[in-house]
């Protein structure tokens, strides 16, 4: 018994000696190894920082080009006052997000809000459109029954208006008759904020039963299925436009902060590095000399 | 119903031909940058029963 319990305790120990003399016996060369690639880490964050921080100021300019559309669309909504009817449970999300990542939390965000909606009850009657690769990846595990259509191709370059008229095409002919939703979008704040938001979604139905639908003129089924089209169109627009622009200037922040962390690390390994090279010295000089007085 | 509708198209396509045709007419030193906004590079991938739907015939 004694047998077996002393290789249980001095395995360990032997661990804990090499662990130890890893760690002091780094070698100049593992460290400049790994000096070398934190300064390459680091060079290459700072490009994609100068990079989204190019593509951020084109993103906010065309923000601000793109905000009447969505908000001229919701005026309408609310004006009228159109409710989601109670009838029909039937739900539509549409998840805005990109295919890029590194870029904080601007992804994880949007699909929070789609999965704690989709944990709820009564989620066997929503459905989910996936805009960009990463809220795909992120609601594909866990709620891939619910999702009807993926688009992709979103964030490589800035999105054009063609783009939104393709996936509210891709929403119109699905087939499915949703009778109000969601667009799960990041609304931007300012270069260091943004805030999930959303903006609504209804039947052609619902519209027609709204209570104040009189106060606009001369509108019949035909106007209205059209206004419907367009609009979806250009709260698509809106919502890729609000995602890209929080999107960039998310990712402006994430890589000053990892350019800001590769800094420091820099600065440690440099310090380790110096001293070990000094330790080196010294160590050899000993042994020259304790060398030379033996001989005497 | 109007003649676009009839023919199946929704009132996105109909704006859009409208718009590509309006771009079309443009003078040329105007119709470079126009015909950028034109561009869409968005693939979608119809979706059911959690798998995209060409992978499901696919497997058949």
């Amino acid at each position: 018994m004694l047998g077996r319990v002393v290789p249980g305790v001095t395995t360990p120990v032997v661990a804990v000696i090499n662990f130890q003399q890893n760690r002091n016996m780094a070698t100049l060369k593992a460290i400049s190894i790994r000096l070398k690639s934190v300064k390459n880490i680091q060079k290459i964050t700072q490009s994609m920082k100068m990079v989204s921080a190019a593509k951020y100021t084109r993103a906010e300019r065309d923000l601000k080009a793109a905000r009447p559309y969505g908000e001229g669309a919701v005026q309408f909504y609310e004006r009228a006052e159109v409710t989601p009817p109670e009838d029909d449970p039937k739900q539509l999300y549409v998840a805005m997000t990109s295919d890029r990542g590194l870029c904080g939390a601007v992804h994880t965000g949007v699909s929070k809000v789609i999965r704690t909606r989709l944990a709820e009850p009564g989620a066997e009657n929503i459905k989910v459109i996936c805009v960009g690769d990463k809220s795909r990846g992120i609601l594909q595990r866990l709620y891939s029954k619910h999702i009807i259509s993926v688009c992709q191709e979103i964030g490589r370059l800035p999105p054009t208006f063609q783009d939104a008229c393709k996936i509210a095409g891709a929403i119109l002919t699905s087939g499915y008759e949703f009778a109000s939703g969601k667009i799960v979008y990041n609304k931007f704040k300012s270069v260091v904020s943004y805030q999930q938001s959303d903006l609504p979604l209804f039947s052609q139905k619902a519209v027609e039963n709204a209570p104040k639908l009189t106060i606009y003129d001369s509108l019949d089924a035909d106007v209205i299925q059209s206004y419907m089209e367009f609009s979806l169109a250009s709260m698509l627009f809106y919502a890729l436009k609000e995602g890209a622009c929080s999107e960039q200037s998310s990712r402006m922040t994430a890589m000053d902060n990892a350019s800001k962390n590769a800094g420091e690390m820099i600065d440690k390994l440099t310090l380790t590095f110096n001293r070990t090279r000094q330790a080196v010295i010294t160590r050899e000089l000993i042994e020259i000399i304790s060398g030379a007085a033996a001989l005497d | 119903m109007t003649a676009w509708r009839q023919a199946g198209l929704n009132y996105i396509n109909y704006s859009n031909i409208a718009a590509k045709v309006l771009r079309r007419a443009l003078k040329p030193e105007l119709r470079t940058e126009a015909l950028k906004r034109d561009e869409s590079h968005v693939r979608i991938t119809p979706w059911a029963n959690g798998r995209p739907a060409h992978l499901q015939q696919a497997d058949k």
